[in-house]
């Protein structure tokens, strides 16, 4: 396996590696920097689990090849309770009880997140919408829409 | 296990110069990953030129890197090519659509890939430039061989763009499909219509469904048994009709089985022939929603 330096930046800072260029960001994320915050459930684009922002948009982290990262931004649920609190889409979670088993807690909350940064006053069919990429099998859906709508209102208190 | 980002085409076109068969362009990599990845990849998902999406001398010009998601949400597309919107925003899941890219979802030829089956319809044709910069232009369903293989040559050949003829005064277009579920489900079948009505008879049309066949197919009997009729709901249960007969459709133990999937595009078809009408109809009374 030829390794190859990849720079990006994650969580807001540059970072540098060797690695795979050809293995997933998913498993970059896990086994190098130990973000094992996003999940691998399928690793074939089917459930979500392992949605990451990439330059702000959600992506399948098991999806992108790790070389493509290179110069661009990857932001993983880690980087929403940097400072030790949560994020007004976490506590809103939270409020809902919006997490069941709490597989797909964190490709729920990255997909929020990036419907949030794109549309912060979403309806409830664009929330539905921005979460058809993740599937929860607790069937917990209602709660999460609900969380969502939510952390919208939270967000725009602010 | 190289993987280069090109900048620009002609680094690109560099890379494929050797005509190294490990070497491959690939832009958003959602089907590729999951296969055999070859040892040399060539990521032009950043070059500019593959991923505008602008009207150049009244045509629809559609870098062959845009992602569903910009093209789902372009009002440029939505206004000419309404069908291409449609098709695009059934692909895979948001995070699929943020990554997946129009090129790819022709050159991966899945023959049902929804995306495609917009183009075809639309009478999309390809625009392509290998490695010694010869360019050419192929129309959509030519870039198929056979089942999942794609008549492009990744090795050596590049797509660069599409180019629609927009959808004008009296035109209009549409897709349709069906999948076990709303989201993250390959579609059981699905059909495109692009039509142009004068005087409220089909002037003109065309016609495709899927999976018919290795490429998104042209119901050419279909589109034969309605030109010229009235835009109205017999002519549409006529469409019905004969795209279900019209068609050789395989059935899978997976997915549905033959007749139901001939049933479907027969549905398919006319829900799309009835939303293109409308859509024509909105035109020709000139405003363009």
């Amino acid at each position: 396996m030829e390794k190859e330096l990849i720079k990006f930046m994650l969580n807001g800072e540059p970072v540098e590696v060797y690695n795979d260029p050809a293995s997933s960001l998913l498993h970059l994320l896990r086994e190098k920097f130990s973000l094992t915050g996003t999940k691998e459930g399928c690793g074939e684009g089917e459930c979500g689990a392992c949605t990451v922002l990439l330059d702000d948009l959600a992506v399948n982290s098991c999806l992108i090849p790790a070389g493509k990262v290179n110069g661009r931004s990857v932001e993983t649920i880690e980087a929403l309770s940097k400072d030790g609190g949560v994020d007004p889409i976490q506590e809103a979670f939270v409020e809902k009880g919006a997490v069941q088993c709490g597989f797909c807690t964190p490709g729920m909350v990255m997909s929020a997140r990036a419907l949030l940064k794109q549309n912060p006053d979403p309806d409830p069919e664009e929330i539905k919408m921005a979460i058809s990429g993740n599937l929860c099998r607790c069937t917990g859906y209602k709660q999460i829409e609900a969380a969502i709508l939510l952390a919208a209102g939270k967000i725009n208190s602010k | 296990m190289s993987y280069r980002i090109a900048k620009n085409l002609d680094s690109a076109l560099e890379a494929l110069k050797e005509k190294d068969p490990a070497t491959r362009i690939v832009a958003g990599a959602t089907d590729l990953f999951l296969q055999e990845m070859p040892a040399r990849l060539v990521d032009v998902s950043s070059i500019e030129e593959l991923t505008a999406i602008e009207e150049i001398d009244n045509r629809l010009v559609i870098g062959a890197a845009a992602t569903h998601a910009r093209a789902a949400a372009s009002e440029l597309i939505k206004g000419r090519a309404a069908a291409l919107v449609e098709a695009c925003l059934q692909v895979g899941s948001p995070q699929v659509r943020n990554i997946g890219t129009l090129g790819g979802n022709v050159v991966n030829a899945a023959p049902a890939a929804d995306a495609a089956v917009a183009l075809v319809a639309l009478g999309a044709k390809a625009v392509l430039v290998d490695s010694s910069g010869v360019w050419r232009e192929e129309a959509v369903a030519r870039l198929y061989s056979s089942y999942n293989c794609s008549a492009l040559d990744g090795c050596t050949e590049l797509l660069v763009r599409f180019l629609i003829e927009p959808c004008g005064q009296g035109e209009g277009s549409a897709f349709r499909r069906f999948a076990a579920r709303k989201a993250l489900a390959l579609p059981l079948a699905n059909a495109a219509a692009r039509l142009k009505l004068e005087n409220g008879m089909i002037a003109s049309l065309s016609l495709v469904a899927a999976p018919v066949g290795p490429a998104p197919t042209r119901l050419i009997g279909t589109e034969a048994a309605i030109l010229g009729k009235p835009a109205g709901e017999e002519t549409w249960l006529l469409a019905a009709e004969t795209a279900a007969e019209e068609v050789e459709v395989r059935g899978s133990l997976l997915r549905c089985s033959a007749a139901y999937r001939r049933h479907l595009v027969g549905i398919l078809t006319a829900d799309a022939l009835r939303a293109a009408a409308r859509r024509a109809a909105v035109s020709q009374s000139g405003s363009l929603t």
